[in-house]
Parts: C-alpha cells; structure tokens; sequence
C-alpha cells in the first residue's frame, strides 16, 4: 500500500522537520526557516495528492496502517484517512506553511526552538486526526498540550505565563476526567465481550447502561467542550489567544479548537448515542448560547483579537448544532463549518498579526481609515470580514447555512408532535447571524474606515510574503464557498456513519453485565 | 539443585558487589594516595546487572537458603532494575564524589537491596531493608558542606530506626499471632479478620509507608532530600525508593486484600497523591520539590497494590523504571556549581534554556514525564497503574488518584516555565556539565525514548 506508506510519511514529516533544524549550527536562522518552510509545503503537497487520491464513494477508513503496539493491552498503532477526519487533515496541512511563513518576521528570539514546536504541535495533531486507536488518540490528545504550552509561554504577550497555565490547566482537567472514562470504557468492553481493544470500531460496539453512558459521556465532553470551546468553559481562550504570538493564534483558531468538535463527531457521540440522544436538547441548547454569547461579547470588546477570539466561540457553536442535530445537512454542514471557521479566522489572526507588527497595539480604538493607507490589506480584511458573517459565495455560509437548516429540519417533526423546545433553540441561533454580521462590521468600519489613525505611521503595505499567505487564504475561503460539493462528497459517507452510529440502541441490559463480570 | 550451586550461581549478582566491596577496601587501605574508585564500582554494577539478567532470562529459580532466600524470575528482574537504575546514579556521582567511602557506602547499599528482593521471610527482609537503608544515613552526611546536612541526616536516621522498629513489632505480632515469619504467611494473614493480624498488617504497612515516605510518615523526606548531595538525593530517590516498593510486591505477592488492607493501602497513598503534589507547588530548591513530588509518586505506586495480583509486579516495575529514569535525568541534567545550595533554586535555573538549551530541554523532559503528560513514559506507567486498579472495581479510587495526580502538573510546569519563559538571569555561573554527567543523561535519554516508543516490548 503505497498510500499507506505515504499516509504514514505525512504524519512523521514534522519530527524529519525537527531533526533537520536541530541538526544545524546555533545562529543559522535563515536556514531554519527555509526548511520549516519547505517541509510544510512538502507536507502539504503530499496530504493534497492522499486528498485527491482519497475514494469517496467507500466508506470506512483508507490507506490503513494497524500494527501491534502493546500487545498485552490490546493497542495497536493504527491510522487511516476515513470522512470525518479528511477534511481536517487538509486544513492542518494547508495552514502549516502559513503559520511558518507568518512567524518569519514576528519571531526573533529561540527560532530553532519555536519551529520544533510548530513541528511537534503539528505532529501532535495530524496524530489527533489520523489515529484510529483510543489509547493513540488520546497520547496525540494530550500531547498538543506541550508545544502550545511552550508557544504561548515562550513567545506570548505579557500575560504570556498566567496566560499559558490557564490553557493547560484548563485543558488537562478535562483530559484527566476523560483518561478515567477511557480506561472504564474499554475496561466494560472487556467485561461484556471480553476483547480487550482500544480500536474504535471495537468500542463502538460497547454496550453500557444508560446512566454508565451518560457519565463517561459527561467526562468525554467535558474535556471536548472545554477544547471546542463551548460556553462556559470558554474563559481560557480569550487569553490564550490575546496572549498568544500570531502563529500559536493561528494554531489555535484554525485547528486546535476543531479537535474539540471532532472529539465529539468522532468519539463522544457515537460512543455513547443512547445519552447523546437523551442529552441532545442540552448540547443543542449550550451550542445556541455559545453562539449567541460568543457573539455578544465579541461585539463590547476593544481589543482587536478578542473580537475574533470570541467570535470563534460563537461559530464553533454552529458546528456543535449541526452535529448535534443528527441530520444528515447539518452534520455536513458542522463539517464544512469547521474547516471554513479554520480558513477565516486563521486568516483574520494573520491579518491582526501583520497589523501588530506595524503598529504594536491591539486595541481598536487606535485604528481607523486604515483602507487610506493600507488598500491591499484592507482589501484582503475585507474579504475575510465577508466571509466571516457568511455571505453566500464564502466558505462561512455553506456551513453556517447547513448546520441551521440541519437543525431546523430535526426540529421540526419534534415541533409538530408537540415539542417545541428544539425548534425554539433553532430558530434562536439565527439570532447569532444577525449579531455575528454586526460585530464584524462594526469592526470592519471602525478599522478601516472613518478618520485615518494609526500608531507608529508610516509603515508599507503588505510584503510579498503576506500577500502569499493571504492570497493562499483567501483561495481557500472561495474554493470552499463556491464549490462544498467536492469536500460535502469527501465526507458523505461519514456523515451517514455518524448519523447510523449515533441512531443506534446500545443500551446494556443491566443483569448481563453483572452475570459476565462474576463468570470472570 | 545443588545447594553450593545455587548459593553460589543464585545470588552471583550479590557475590559480584560483595567483591567489589571487599576490593574497594582493600585498595583503599593500601592506596597511598588519593586514586579513583569509580571504574572499579561501575564496573561492578554492570556485571551485577548483566548477572541479574542473565538469571532473570535463564529463567533460574533456586532457593539458596530455604524459607529465607528465594532466587526467582521475579526476584531477579527486580535485582536487574535495580542495579541498572544505580549505574546513571554512580555516574553523575563523579561529580561530587571521587572518595572510595561513597561507593563502598552505595555497592553495600545495594547489596542489602539485593538481599531485601530476594527475601522469603521478615527475617532477611528486615536485614535487607536495614542493610539498604543504613549506608544511606552516612551517605546524606558524607557530603558534608553545611550544618542543615547533620540535621537532616539525624531526622532521617531517626525516622528509618522508627521504620525499623514499626517493622519488627509488626512482624512480632504476626509470629505471636500465626506462628511464623515467613512471607507467604504474611500474604495468608492478609485477609484475616483477626485483631492480632490486622495490627500486624498495619504496622508493617506503616513501616513501608515510612520508608518510601507516604504521608503521614513523609516529614523526614524533604529535609533529606534538599540537605543531601545531588547524587545522594537522586539516590534516594530513584533507588532507594525502588528497592521499597519492589520488596513491598514481594511482600504482597499477588494475594488477595481485606477490605481494610484496601482501605489502608487506598486513603493514605490518596493523601499522599494530593498532599505531596500540593505541597510541591511552594519548593524553590529543586530537590526539595522532587522530595515532594516523589511522595505523590510513592502514593501512586502504592495504589498499584490495589489492583489484581498478578498486575501488581509488572505495574510497580514499570513506574519505578520510567520514574527513575526520569527523576535521574532531571538530575543529571541539572548544570553544576560550586555552591552547593545554589545548584538548584529555581530561581537561578531562570532562563536555561537560553545559556544551557540542551539542559533545559532534558530537564524539560524528565518534568513532563514525571507530571504523566503523554507521549512521555511516565504516562504510560501512570496509565498502566489506573488501569489495573479500576479492572479491580475500584473506580472511585481511581478517579479521585488521577484528580489527585491532575494537581501536581502545576509544580512541574512551574520548572518548565522558569526554565523557558523567564529571560536570562546569569547571576550564578554554572560549571560545564562534565562527561560522566553527560553520559548518564544519554542513557536516561535513551532509555526514556526506548520505554515511551516500546512499551508494548516491556508489557506482558
């Protein structure tokens, strides 16, 4: 299987990344950007040939790889390409090359450092998407932690340190709980079937009574909801961002928070659907609060990032309602929404960022007329500020439009028979488009139009090297909203296997558990 | 078997120290001058260990002295584990210490735990364990550079001679109360409900809790660790530790526990998770917070009891290697300087990374393995130990450990952060790490990628 081997070759390019730079003499900081660079186009150009490559039509993971790892616990080292993960590879290995090149001039201090880190992180969540063993998943899982932990505390803002231990220590607390229900899941997948399997296909089989299910699924999606973020684990993120340096922002908005939703497609819904099911009016509900709450205080901030910052609360909550519903649009348009909130709000970071570094301040009120001075950048701001609030024709309107019309379809029988509540919760998060067109215009015409202000005048337009990035994003953000059909046939059939697995009764009769644990 | 075959092939990894010890002295008393006592001693550690090996992989199994000395697979791969943590131990002791005492002191220390983890009754259990314990006394004292040092190696001597003591009472209780000293009546006694027995059980439980410092009997720990020499306290702690925990195994064996030996071995190690972890998150002196730290690991390794029998080695083995190798990487790693108190204050570790960016990140690593945050192999061990005490239906305990095990990540970003986020502070000059510390730091460098990449080669 020469996909496999080439599958195998993407996820292990970082740590050849880090190798490469560590291997050079200390001073030679042009060099180590070039090969960062380069090994992520490399990365790139290699996930955009397993994209194409990729099958629509099958469904179940390709260019598999599964060999033993631990032997006597049953976990195997075992990843593949399937629907639900494919588009997110795509978008990680799109960004990588952007982040670097974005940290070109921003990052002075420790470079051979920060690019392993860029490395590592990458690494970490290529393994995130790609593993198909709980045990693999959860090691990549946890491993993100180190090098964001390190970007933000090394690189950051002042805040840099409180800012740092509030990610982790937030992040980590969810993980511990969810370790706990890892190790009593597949715990009761031995009990009641007596394979000892760490495979998701195996734990999808799992069959737990209701209220076990709702426990392990509460300590899942805390440790998800906390990464998504949903409302009210969100207050990490705001400083995490604010804090962070562009590129550690960019990781962030643009793959970082998608593993939370993915945790949730991939894992925490379809492991446990008899509680998904029972628990989905609650997740509906703090999806349409994260989206309307997000919205509402990215519209008060001044500080430029958290506008943005909170603004990716509040679109991740139309991923978290597409999902949620369990309607075939809607899980596609959560998809199509994850990767389009990855493309835009990467963007809008790098654009802050390369404003940072002209004018050194964040806060709004010192902007304004920049569309005088700096037309291209405005011209580009622009662009992403549309696709932001979702103008059709943009990536952010295929998926915020799926995922509403999602939930709206799954509501609508439920009104009809008497039950109200879901339709209600629907109709509300339209409220959050409505907020999320003002907050960013408002933004948009304080930033770039009115009086010209702007601190540290003059400076130049954009490089050619941002210009790149940002013709790169802004590709993207028309690839996605002129043409879903491509990405929506990629991840089809997972959407169906999504929708089956979290449809299916996996409730365990109680007495067969307690019979087959004494027979042990 | 033979009985001179067995007593002299059995505990070949013994006789090897024994004559090294024996050598060391002699050489000593006739050495004019000043001379080198390391190649000697090191030398013996790896035939010792590759002794132990060498029987654990035979499979050899003889009892050269019946009911007292047992000679198992179980035995010798604990010896193997053992010595092997010594050898980047007496590495980076180079250092510190170039007299001949300090290695006589350590080979006979590890004789006594060689004989503690083959011992089948409280009889040579409670020589080994004294046997290991006493050089360690002098051992605190030896590098003898401020007042704090006498004080604290008192503390301890005091604490182990309570331990001692605790241990005997235990053990005469059991013989008034079963009529025997051996172990494997220990591990028959364990499930009694008899009042004589259960204080038996508690007593001797309480003296392994003194020894490898679970709260409440952890006071002595931090003194001893900060006032000792590096090596010393990495000693103590990597070494030292082990030896206890594998003996307690070997006491425990895979028997079965009464609920209130349950009871015993859950709330205190779950004390000395939280307290440990907590009272970590306040230490400047490096070695002080590894003291702490290392009662949280003590806590953990004693919920490994909780778990079924025949998991109990394997899980204990595997912490006490990947934590070892860890703790004696920070160690190694850490940039000497000629004053001693200031060696390892956080606050003088400020900004390493941008003098020492190697260091840094060794140390770096050996933190994040020890606060259990994967891919690192201190995770794996910590997972490995949770698995097994939650397959024995203890789930809250487990859940309420890893919440315990959640607050010491703080302590241990608490490094990271100064070592990489503070800017430059080069108030106190560091010495060049010399080659014998940079060897062991390769060692447990590659001994940690080896155990995080294969675990499934060690497992099972």
């Amino acid at each position: 299987m020469a996909e496999a081997t080439l599958l195998n070759t993407v996820l292990f390019l970082p740590l050849v990344g880090i190798a490469a730079i560590v291997a050079l003499p200390a001073g030679a900081d042009r060099l180590v950007r070039a090969i960062s660079l380069a090994v992520m186009l490399l990365q790139f150009v290699l996930v955009a040939w397993l994209y194409v490559r990729y099958d629509a039509s099958a469904s179940g993971l390709q260019f598999e790889t599964r060999i033993p790892w631990i032997p006597s616990w049953g976990v195997y080292y075992q990843i593949g390409l399937d629907g639900y993960n494919i588009l997110l590879v795509m978008l990680t290995a799109f960004l990588a090359p952007l982040v670097v090149a974005s940290a070109f001039n921003a990052i002075t201090k420790q470079q051979k450092l920060f690019y392993s880190m860029v490395f590592l992180i990458q690494f970490a969540m290529l393994g995130t998407f790609l593993a198909q063993d709980l045990f693999v998943f959860y090691l990549f899982w946890e491993a993100m932690l180190i090098p964001l932990f390190l970007i933000i505390g090394i690189w950051g803002g002042e805040r840099r340190i409180y800012a740092t231990l509030k990610f982790v220590l937030y992040t980590a607390f969810g993980s511990i709980l969810m370790l706990a229900a890892v190790i009593y899941l597949v715990y009761s997948l031995y009990t009641t079937t007596g394979i000892t399997s760490f495979a998701f296909a195996d734990l999808y089989r799992a069959q737990l009574p209701l209220t076990v299910q709702t426990v392990l699924l509460a300590a899942f999606a805390l440790s998800f909801a906390i990464k998504v973020p949903m409302v009210p684990l969100h207050t990490w993120l705001p400083d995490a961002h604010v804090e962070a340096p562009t590129a550690g922002s960019v990781i962030l908005a643009g793959v970082l928070l998608k593993v939370g939703t993915y945790g949730f497609m991939k894992l925490g819904f379809p492991l446990f659907p008899d509680a998904t099911r029972m628990l989905a009016p609650l997740f509906g509900t703090l999806a349409v609060i994260s989206i309307i709450y997000g919205a509402c205080l990215a519209l008060v901030q001044t500080d430029i990032k958290k506008i943005i910052a909170y603004s990716s609360i509040s679109h991740l909550g139309y991923v978290m309602l597409g999902l949620i519903s369990l309607n075939l649009l809607g899980i596609q348009g959560a998809l199509i929404q994850m990767v389009s909130h990855g493309v835009v709000a990467a963007g809008l970071f790098l654009m802050v960022g390369m404003i940072y570094e002209r004018c050194h301040t964040r806060e709004l009120a010192a902007y304004g007329g920049l569309a005088r001075i700096l037309p291209i950048y405005s011209m580009f701001f622009g662009i992403l500020t549309l696709a932001a609030i979702g103008l059709p024709t943009t990536s952010g309107f295929t998926g915020e439009f799926l995922a509403l019309l999602g939930a709206f379809v799954a509501a609508w029988p439920l009104h009809q028979q008497g039950n109200s509540y879901p339709l209600f919760v629907s109709v509300s998060a339209v409220l959050g488009v409505v907020l999320g067109a003002l907050y960013m215009l408002v933004f948009a015409q304080r930033f770039l139009f009115g009086a010209v202000k702007a601190p540290h005048q003059p400076f130049t337009d954009l490089s050619g090297r941002e210009k790149a990035i940002l013709v790169a994003i802004v590709v993207a953000v028309f690839a996605l909203g002129l043409y879903p059909d491509e990405p929506m046939r990629k991840t089809e059939m997972a959407a169906r296997q999504f929708q089956q697995l979290v449809s299916e009764q996996r409730i365990a009769a109680p007495i067969a558990a307690v019979v087959s644990k004494e027979e042990r | 078997m033979n009985p001179v075959v067995a007593v002299v092939i059995g505990m070949l990894p013994e006789h090897i120290l024994l004559g090294a010890i024996v050598l060391l002295i002699a050489i000593e008393i006739a050495a004019k001058r000043r001379w080198n006592a390391l190649p000697l001693s090191l030398l013996a550690l790896v035939f010792a260990t590759a002794a132990s090996l060498a029987l654990y992989s035979g499979g050899f199994g003889t009892a050269p002295f019946p009911d007292q000395l047992m000679v198992d697979p179980t035995a010798t791969l604990s010896k193997a584990l053992i010595l092997a943590l010594a050898i980047p131990v007496l590495l980076i002791s180079r250092d510190d210490f170039v007299e001949p005492q300090f290695h006589i002191l350590l080979l006979s220390s590890l004789y006594g735990a060689c004989v503690l983890l083959s011992s089948e009754s409280f009889l040579t259990l409670f020589l080994g364990l004294e046997l290991m314990s006493l050089p360690v006394y002098a051992m605190v004292l030896l590098a003898y550079r401020r007042p704090e040092s006498a004080e604290a190696a008192l503390k301890y001597l005091v604490l182990g001679g309570t331990a001692t003591a605790t241990l005997l009472m235990g053990a005469s209780l059991l013989y008034g109360s079963s009529g025997s000293l051996s172990l494997a009546n220990f591990r028959e006694v364990l499930t009694s409900t008899d009042v004589m027995a259960q204080m038996a059980i508690a007593l001797v439980i309480a003296a392994f809790f003194l020894k490898a410092a679970v709260v409440p009997f952890h006071a002595w720990a931090p003194d001893a660790y900060e006032a000792a020499a590096v090596p010393v306290t990495t000693y103590m702690a990597v070494v030292i530790k082990a030896g206890v925990l594998l003996a307690a195994v070997r006491l425990f064996g895979t028997a079965e526990l009464s609920s209130f030996t349950v009871e015993l071995l859950a709330w205190l190690p779950l004390a000395s998770i939280v307290w440990g972890n907590l009272a970590a998150m306040r230490q400047e002196s490096l070695r002080r917070m590894i003291a702490y730290s290392s009662i949280a690991h003590a806590g953990y390794l004693f919920y490994a009891f909780l778990g079924e029998g025949a998991g109990r080695f394997e899980a204990v083995a595997f912490y006490v290697l990947a934590y070892g190798v860890m703790n004696v990487l920070a160690f190694a790693a850490l940039p000497r300087n000629d004053d001693d108190v200031a060696r390892d204050r956080l606050q003088h570790l400020s900004g390493l990374a941008y003098r020492k960016p190697f260091a840094a990140v060794m140390i770096g690593i050996a933190m994040f393995s020890l606060a259990g945050i994967p891919p690192f192999p201190g995770f794996v061990a910590k997972f490995l130990i949770f698995k097994n005490v939650m397959a024995a239906g203890y789930t809250a305990y487990a859940v309420l450990g890893l919440v315990g095990s959640y607050i010491g990540i703080y302590f241990y970003l608490r490094v990271i952060q100064h070592l990489f986020m503070k800017e430059e502070q080069p108030a106190v000059v560091a010495v060049a790490a010399s080659r014998y510390a940079l060897g062991a730091t390769v060692i447990c460098l590659v001994a940690a990628v080896l155990i995080g990449v294969f675990p499934g080669w060690l497992l099972g």
